[in-house]
Parts: C-alpha cells; structure tokens; sequence
C-alpha cells in the first residue's frame, strides 16, 4: 500500500521515521500557496545574496523588487511604494541596515521587516531589533523561517 | 536511454562528492530545487555572479592588504564579511570556513593571518569554481541528450 503524503505542516512521526528522506527534502523546499499577491523590498548590497533572496521569494509567488544600499531603500519607501514585508541587511553601502531601518520606522511605516544578516552575535540581533525589524535571521534566508512569515502575511 | 542513465549518474556521485568534501552544502541543494523550466540556468547563473563577486572581494582584500604603511583592517572585514554572506548564501561551505577565520584575523589585525587567509580563499574559490564548473558541463551533457537533471539529496 503505498503512502499517502502527509499535509504539509502536519506530518506524523511515523511518516517522518520512515520517510526520513522526506522529511528531509521538506525540511529543505518548504511549499505553500499564498493566496494573496504580497509584495517585499529586498535591501542588500551584496549581488549574490540579493539575488538570491529575491528568487527564493519569487518561488513563493511574492512580487519583489531589490536594491543595493540603505540610501535607495529609504528613498523607495519615502516615495510612497509600499510593501508587505522588507527584507534588509545590517551592513549596506552609502547607508547602513541599521540607520536605514530607523528612518523607515520613523516614517510611521509598520510593515513586516526582517533584518538578514551574517552577524551572529546577541548584540547584534539586539541592536537590529532596537533599531525596528520585527524579526532577526542568520543568513542565508532559508524557507524554514521564511514561510511561517509569509504565511502569516497572508492571514493563514 | 543508456547514455542518459550513465550521465546521470556520474553527475549524482559527482555531486555527492562535492557535498562529502564539503565544498557544498545544503543551501546548494536547495538552490538547485529552486531551479525549474521556467529558469533553467538559474544556478548556473548565480553560479557566475557569485564568482563574479568573489573575485571582486578577493581583489579588495589583496588591495587593502598590501599597503605598506597600516593596513586598513576595516575595510579588509568588510569584504571578507560580504564574501561570507554570499558564500554562506549559495552553499559555498568551505569559503565560508575560511572566512570565519578570516574575520578573526581581521579583528586581531594580524597582517600575515590575513595574507595566510587571503591564499587560503582564493585557493578554495578556484578549486570550487572549477568544481562547479565540471558539475555543470555534466548538467549541460544530460539535457543535450534529453535526459533530466537529477535531484541529489
């Protein structure tokens, strides 16, 4: 009898036991539909992990746009785009993440922001967190904090 | 049939290595899943611009680090934390490890634990680059001869 594949978010143990090969490539591409059109900034100044980010959201279906430095971050965002959810990292050209991120709360913008960052440190993720992302993530940005995030947005 | 079936499989043991060496990691794999008909060279592409980028850092690095009176530590961690989150991001493992290491230098302002790390980075992004490169002629060869690319876990 062959197995029925589980829910997406609702494996059992016995599936994850014996399918740990499954599991395992759940872990690594997460799926989900989003049912509304969601839109984010990518802000890196690095091409590679831009780039990246921008594909991995666009996997999900979300509507995305990138820039390379703080300056032009700001700048879209006082221009009047708006954007469920801005991904950014702490350490950026012209501007840094840090800066960027206050000046964007400080224009009375509440949407979801992610600061993504290879800082590790507990001081680091206390100081992009006091500067205004709501969540702070190791890079690379992987599928098993992203989705939930997306999820979320989407009001499931 | 045959010569598909061979190709594919010389490109799973070949990827299975690159994985065993540590040259790649699971932020490879999972870049390779993002790939799909509608952008077929997607990793062959980043591929390039990470490439493109390493050697971009690697030149800033050499230049910040040759300068004969005081070397500007500062600028020297900034590339090398770049190179860190880009590698880090396509799966470049063993960049990435040298990087760690790298930034302590860095902290430490130890020129020659610099220029020590500075070869060492070089040397694994030619080896990767090289490596990458063989990985995707043998991508290039299994869809010439209408096979599919297998997904190596």
């Amino acid at each position: 009898m062959a197995p029925t594949l589980p829910s997406s978010d609702q494996a059992s143990d016995q599936d994850n036991w014996d399918n740990g090969r499954l599991a395992r490539k759940r872990q690594l591409l997460i799926e989900i539909v989003l049912r509304n059109k969601l839109t984010a900034l990518v802000v890196d100044g690095d091409t590679t992990c831009r780039v990246l980010e921008q594909l991995l959201l666009r996997s999900y279906g979300v509507q995305t746009q990138g820039v390379d430095n703080g300056r032009d971050a700001v700048a879209l965002i006082a221009s009047g785009v708006k954007f469920d959810l801005i991904i950014i990292d702490m350490i950026l050209p012209v501007l840094n993440g840090l800066e960027a991120t206050r000046q964007i709360r400080d224009m009375g913008v509440h949407c979801k922001m992610l600061g993504v960052t290879i800082c590790s440190g507990e001081s680091e993720r206390q100081v992009f967190l006091a500067a205004g992302v709501d969540v702070f993530i190791e890079k690379p940005l992987d599928p098993e904090h992203l989705v939930p995030i997306l999820r979320e947005l989407d009001g499931q | 049939m045959d010569v598909v079936n061979q190709l594919q499989r010389q490109f799973i043991d070949y990827s299975a290595s690159l994985h065993r060496e540590g040259f790649l990691d699971d932020q490879f794999t999972q870049l390779q899943k993002l790939q799909d008909d509608n952008s077929p060279d997607f990793v062959v592409e980043v591929a390039s611009l990470f490439f493109e980028d390493c050697e971009k850092l690697i030149n800033n690095m050499a230049r910040a680090l040759e300068q004969q009176q005081g070397v500007d530590f500062k600028q020297v961690d900034a590339s090398v934390h770049q190179l860190k989150g880009s590698s880090s991001s396509i799966g470049a493992m063993r960049v990435k490890d040298v990087c760690i290491a790298f930034r302590s230098f860095c902290e430490a302002q130890n020129r020659e634990g610099c220029l020590r790390c500075l070869q060492q980075v070089t040397h694994e992004y030619s080896l990767l680059k090289n490596k990458l490169q063989t990985l995707f002629r043998l991508q290039q060869q299994i869809l010439a001869a209408g096979g599919s690319i297998p997904v190596v876990e």
